[in-house]
């Protein structure tokens, strides 16, 4: 079958000029400010609440809850837009998940609209909301003090939240998937609803019903439940399109409004007859996943196929023209915009500037191997190079046999126009390593990306793909320090794996090294099975499960293994890095014998200061990653290789594999500030490099860096891989073609997946300087597009000091000044701004000690004082005293040298301070002396990931409380300096 | 056979020729043009590139120099009069402020180097020969392209013209698909002044090739402010190319990377030769004279 028939593939005829709608709608949607939407939390705890006594297993809790927001979701219209539904109630918004990690931003409720990264307007209405009503609701609830509480908060509970050695993805996510929309579009949702009432029925009918039986019906019920609000929201969006148009004096939106509103009353109820009811149905089923899904990493999957049939039947029959199909994708795209990620400040360090992921894939080959390249591919290009906006990450899988070189080159002009998207899939490499998981050639044909880069059979298998985000630098850094590393101190984190000295040949370090990955990804792996139980008992997902294949056949709920295939993905941060260390390590030590490995370590520790020639050395002359040295070969495919091994020997809760990736978003940048020098001649704090990408400036020109890529065996990172290269210039035909040379070469090579950005240093320094000359740059981050000026700084300059390769040449450009030796920008220290107005003369004695606290140095006697001034303001101000109404939180407060012990009991509406211990605080917190937990409190831009790492505070217990107390600190600030009255 | 000395092999080049190619740099040339943006091309005999600005001082070349040439007092330097350049110093050099130009492949090393990236080559790339001249070593670069197209690569050499014609037909030609020509300035004397070297013979041997290569040979004109780029010279190339019906050309934007490297090998540069790219309004008139001139 030719499914390609338009004559110019790159629909040249189109652009935002004469597609005024887009060019509107794209314009609206950059200018949009980020509002926190409270809808979400506010109705399904609302709904929980209400059923918490009903007796009712939470499988039907969670579903009422689900149907309980949907239902009462508001309808909402803000612009022309041609699709109806939206994430969230407002223009641009981000929703609130208590049960993950919504109540980290409880602190900075007050603050978040007016900090300096990426702040989010939030009503003042909505703050009391939260405060008061929604997240207490949840201080014992959410997945991360569930688990904590059920697990008697073990090891490697208490390892994670030390943040630098693994990240738990489960504990802020339920799934990074993609989900079959194809049934749901196909034949409605009310097919969908009578199947699993069917089915139920089926079961009930059997009479005598074991526990399994029961669970079944139960399940059944539940997607039931939770698909009637699907239907429930779109008749509210149809009823609400209707009442607008009546109201609409504008002929152009009033037939607008009419059209939506019929489609809304047609999907996704029932199939869609429509190209436009395909796509609004898709968006309504988007939408609708978010109330029990957050929004992150939601992945449409393979667009081009699954919305072809209705491309190519409104087309040929005349009731479709290629301009209107470029309207409406492109009204898709700009409605995939319209929500963000809730991220406390401290987490800015870590993912700031992401957007929420939801990954498209277009082209590559069908179930049956063969060229799946349609007409709505082009579209779907067309509208991604015209719209050039954050979100839908767009990867482009390429099959070298079966895929035109056309295609190729269509993506690859796309990619130079947009100078970042989309990213490039090998389709060969892929679908082998999916066959190799166990996956049928059928599905693993229909693969489509997860989130950044991760290889999904869409719609099929449940693949979890952030469970685990595994620092790989601190498996090295505990072997090069005997099971400690040196953000973390004198603890001894790892095993004793043996001192320096006792190594006397590269294999025995090697055996270090593998003994302290291997107990690392142990702790990250039984973590991660402890939140997946919580996930089981707490968070079942019955909408996801009825928009999946699988669980409808086997009757279980996606969270206890009901999809076709299961897997939970864990990547790793910091590979180029580790395995250039190792590299140097075997060559100049071991081999060699030009340094030892103590001279190596001791310099290590001095950050190499005055020994500026060692670190040379380790730089400048020894094997690297992203070259032919065999050596670097060597470590580069044995890391792999044991990584792989160590994975897929665990068998998740669901009965799925652990497959390890190697993306990294911004974590490489994150966790690279934080991590000490590196045998590979790294400074400390410097980034990372990136997902599997070389070390910047190791590969000396463009084709070494992607051979060596290639060389990779793709078996062994099934969960995906992000390879980033920044390549220029890409302006004339020539340049176009040998990019798609390199990109057709490389795949041909075996390289699985690549990502460009086509820019200069200059570029990328100069938008450094100027964020806001260039609002809307838009870049490739690891498996991701940011706006440049989102990032925080670690990162824009990581993204800078990415090697640029000369097109023309071939050859790695020097680094421009300033990031030669790699290090990072100066970044000032944040001060606090205090000012002192007086709020009431009965307050004045504590309140004048707290404000001078707070702007001195002297603050030795911070916690009581701010603990008196907490209890005279419960005592004096009846809206602050609604903070403890209800409420029962007890702190324990202890100095590290336990000169200072003060636990506070708040109960009856009530402050109880004594200076001694208390059993069984809810939350204790150990700190170094006063002023370190004043800036733990109430700094503008608290430091709190390196007050916890400096073990300057470290709080244990449920960090809820915490939370809601540092909330209350800050208010209190916040009164005492003029901020609020 | 002897073995040349190459000082650089460049993968992923996508400006040596059509599609993505390596390029091999061979070291010596007949012709010391002032303007040569790779002056350590030039001679024949091995070099180091001394950048003093990159030396952190740890004095590792002192330790190991043999002949006394790098010396540490009152600062570290490299006494090229001593130098033999046997490279022991560029090997213990952490920051790479020595490096040892020209370096001995056996034809299967090269032949292996070259086709480690041929899958990158795909229809249109290859491998491009340049230098300094590499018609200097015909038996080896005979060697090696026999070899490669062998492998089915595409060849390419780029030339200063100054070669026997009779070798270069037999040895050579046979094996190459592309031939850039440099064209670098028509009046004799004035070539002989910037480039050491006379043009007749180059004339003479671009005269003879074009009628045999046709479309496979492509003349190439650097434009170096004040010197070849004069209305008067380019206009003279131009009339030489429309009497040989050759319309497929090459001007190259002068590039003044040779003073940095002028700067690393101790030499002194011509004062004549600027220190910035060409204007973009002159170069746009320069080659709109050309182009002109030449149809």
């Amino acid at each position: 079958m030719e499914y390609t028939q338009l004559t110019d593939l790159r629909l040249s005829e189109f652009t935002l000029s004469n597609l005024p709608l887009l060019n509107e709608l794209r314009t609206r949607t950059l200018a949009e400010k980020p509002r926190v939407c409270i809808e979400r939390a506010r109705y399904v705890t609302d709904s929980l609440k209400n059923t918490r006594n009903s007796g009712e297993p939470i499988q039907l809790r969670y579903a009422r809850a689900v149907k309980g927001f949907l239902a009462r979701k508001s309808p909402q219209f803000f612009d022309g837009n041609l699709l109806a539904g939206t994430t969230t109630s407002k223009p641009f918004g981000a929703p609130v998940y208590p049960e993950l990690t919504g109540l980290t931003i409880w602190p900075e409720l007050e603050t978040i609209s007016t900090r300096k990264k990426n702040p989010l307007i939030i009503d003042s209405a909505d703050v009391n909301e939260l405060n008061f009503e929604i997240f207490p609701f949840w201080l014992e609830e959410n997945i991360l003090e569930a688990t904590r509480r059920r697990t008697g908060n073990p090891g490697n509970l208490k390892l994670f939240e030390k943040l630098v050695f693994f990240l738990a993805g489960k504990a802020g996510a339920l799934s990074h998937t993609v989900p079959c929309y194809r049934v749901a579009l196909e034949r409605g949702v009310d097919y969908l609803i009578a199947e699993a009432l069917r089915r139920e029925h089926k079961i009930i009918a059997q009479g005598l019903l074991s526990k399994a039986d029961k669970q079944q019906a139960i399940f059944y019920r539940s997607v039931r439940i939770a698909l009637e609000g699907v239907r429930d929201y779109a008749a509210n969006l149809s009823r609400g399109a209707a009442k607008l148009a009546l109201a609409e004096t504008d002929p152009v939106r009033k037939s607008n409004l009419e059209a939506m509103a019929e489609v809304c009353a047609q999907v996704p109820a029932g199939p869609a007859r429509t190209f436009r009811e395909a796509v609004n149905s898709l968006w309504i089923l988007q939408v609708a996943i978010h109330a029990e899904n957050i929004n992150m990493a939601i992945s449409p999957g393979r667009l081009d196929q699954i919305l072809y049939p209705w491309y190519r039947a409104d087309l040929d029959s005349g009731d479709l023209t290629v301009a209107e199909a470029l309207e409406l994708v492109g009204c898709l795209w700009l409605k995939l915009n319209d929500n963000t990620n809730l991220v406390p400040e401290t987490a800015e360090e870590l993912f700031g500037g992401a957007g929420t992921v939801p990954a498209v894939t277009v082209g590559g080959v069908d179930g049956q191997g063969e060229d799946a390249v349609n007409d709505l591919t082009y579209v779907i290009l067309k509208v991604t190079e015209l719209l050039q906006t954050r979100d839908p990450s767009v990867n482009a899988r390429y099959h070298p046999e079966k895929n035109s070189r056309d295609y190729l080159a269509r993506v690859a002009e796309v990619v130079a126009t947009t100078k970042c998207v989309p990213a490039f899939y090998n389709d060969s490499a892929a679908i082998r390593t999916l066959v190799n998981q166990g996956v049928s050639s059928e599905h693993a044909r229909d693969y489509a990306i997860i989130g950044c880069v991760e290889l999904s059979a869409s719609g099929r298998s449940y693949d979890a793909s952030s469970s685990i985000l595994l620092n790989l630098v601190a498996a090295l850094e505990l072997a090069l320090f005997n099971g400690k590393r040196p953000v973390t101190g004198d603890l001894q984190i790892g095993p004793r794996t043996g001192d320096l000295e006792s190594f006397t040949t590269f294999g025995e370090f090697l055996s270090a090294f593998h003994a302290q990955l291997t107990w690392l990804i142990g702790q990250a792996v039984q973590l991660n099975e402890e939140f997946g139980r919580t996930h089981q008992e707490k968070l079942p997902s019955p909408l996801l499960s009825a928009l999946f294949e699988g669980p409808l056949e086997s009757g279980k709920d996606l969270i206890s293994g009901g999809a076709l295939y299961n897997a939970s993905g864990a990547t790793h941060i910091g590979f180029a890095d580790v395995v250039d260390s190792l590299s140097a390590i075997e060559q100049l030590v071991f081999t060699d014998g030009r340094f030892t490995l103590p001279q190596v370590v001791a310099a290590l520790k001095d950050d190499f200061e005055g020994n500026e020639p060692l670190r040379l050395w380790l730089a400048n002359k020894a094997p690297k990653y992203g070259t032919d040295h065999p050596v670097a070969v060597k470590n580069s495919t044995s890391l792999l290789a044991f990584l792989y091994e160590t994975y897929q020997g665990y068998v998740n809760y669901r009965g799925g594999r652990y497959r390890p990736a190697f993306w990294t978003m911004t974590n490489h940048a994150g966790q690279g500030k934080l991590a000490g020098a590196l045998p590979n001649g790294r400074k400390a704090h410097v980034s990372f490099a990136s997902g599997i990408t070389p070390v910047s400036q190791a590969a000396p020109d463009l084709t070494c860096c992607m051979r060596s890529v290639a060389r990779i065996n793709p078996l062994h990172i099934p969960g995906g891989e992000a390879f980033n290269l920044k390549m220029v210039p890409v302006d004339t035909a020539d340049d176009l073609e040998s990019l798609t040379d390199a990109v057709e070469a490389y795949f041909q090579a075996g390289g699985l997946h690549v990502q460009f950005n086509i820019m200069t240093y200059q570029t990328l320094v100069e938008a450094k300087a100027h964020p806001d000359r260039h609002p809307h740059l838009l870049v490739r981050v690891s498996g991701y597009s940011a706006y440049f000026r989102d990032l925080n700084d670690a990162m824009k300059d990581e993204i800078i000091a990415r090697t640029a390769y000369d097109s023309r040449t071939g050859a790695a450009l020097p680094l421009p000044a300033g990031y030669r030796d790699r290090l990072p920008a100066n970044e000032p220290a944040e001060k606090m701004i205090v000012s002192g107005d007086m709020l009431n003369s009965a307050l004045a004695l504590p309140l004048a000690k707290f404000v001078d606290c707070i702007t001195s140095e002297i603050v030795e006697e911070f916690l009581e004082v701010l603990l008196d001034l907490m209890k005279m303001v419960f005592f004096f101000d009846d809206d602050y005293r609604k903070n403890i109404e209800g409420f029962a939180g007890r702190y324990l407060f202890r100095s590290v040298d336990r000169s200072i012990t003060i636990s506070a009991v708040f109960a009856q509406g009530k402050l109880h301070v004594d200076e001694e211990e208390i059993p069984d605080p809810h939350v204790q917190v150990i700190f170094k002396d006063g002023k370190a937990l004043m800036n733990f409190l109430l700094a503008e831009n608290p430091d709190i990931l390196g007050a916890m790492l400096r073990q300057e505070v470290t709080p244990e217990g449920n960090l809820n409380y915490l939370y809601k107390f540092a909330y209350m600190a800050r208010h209190l600030q916040r009164m005492a300096t003029g901020r609020v009255s | 056979m002897t073995l040349p000395l190459i000082f650089d092999i460049r993968h992923g080049s996508m400006d040596d020729g059509p599609g993505i190619r390596t390029t091999v740099f061979f070291k010596g040339c007949p012709l010391s043009c002032s303007w040569c943006h790779n002056p350590e091309s030039q001679r024949m005999e091995a070099e180091i590139f001394w950048d003093a600005q990159s030396c952190v001082g740890c004095q590792a070349c002192h330790a190991v120099c043999p002949g006394g040439a790098s010396a540490v007092l009152p600062e570290v330097t490299l006494h090229r009069e001593k130098c033999t350049a046997c490279g022991a110093c560029t090997e213990e050099c952490p920051s790479n402020a020595r490096s040892l130009i020209g370096k001995h492949y056996p034809v299967e090393e090269l032949v292996r180097i070259l086709l480690l990236d041929r899958g990158f080559y795909r229809a249109t790339g290859g491998v491009t020969f340049s230098g300094g001249e590499p018609t200097l070593h015909v038996e080896y670069l005979s060697t090696v392209l026999q070899t490669l197209k062998k492998e089915n690569i595409s060849t390419a050499l780029q030339t200063c013209g100054a070669f026997d014609l009779e070798n270069f037909r037999r040895h050579l030609l046979p094996y190459l698909d592309l031939v850039y020509f440099d064209l670098k300035l028509c009046d004799t004397t004035s070539h002989l002044t910037y480039t050491g070297f006379g043009n007749e013979l180059l004339l003479a041997n671009f005269s003879a090739l074009s009628r045999e290569m046709g479309k496979r040979l492509v003349p190439r004109v650097p434009l170096v402010p004040g010197i070849t780029a004069t209305e008067l010279n380019l206009t003279e190339i131009a009339r030489l190319l429309r009497e040989l019906g050759i319309t497929t050309y090459q001007l190259l934007p002068f590039n003044p990377g040779g003073i940095e490297k002028r700067r690393l090998l101790g030499q002194p540069f011509s004062p004549e030769i600027p220190e910035s790219f060409m204007d973009r309004d002159t170069e746009r008139r320069l080659r709109e004279l050309f182009r002109s001139t030449v149809r």
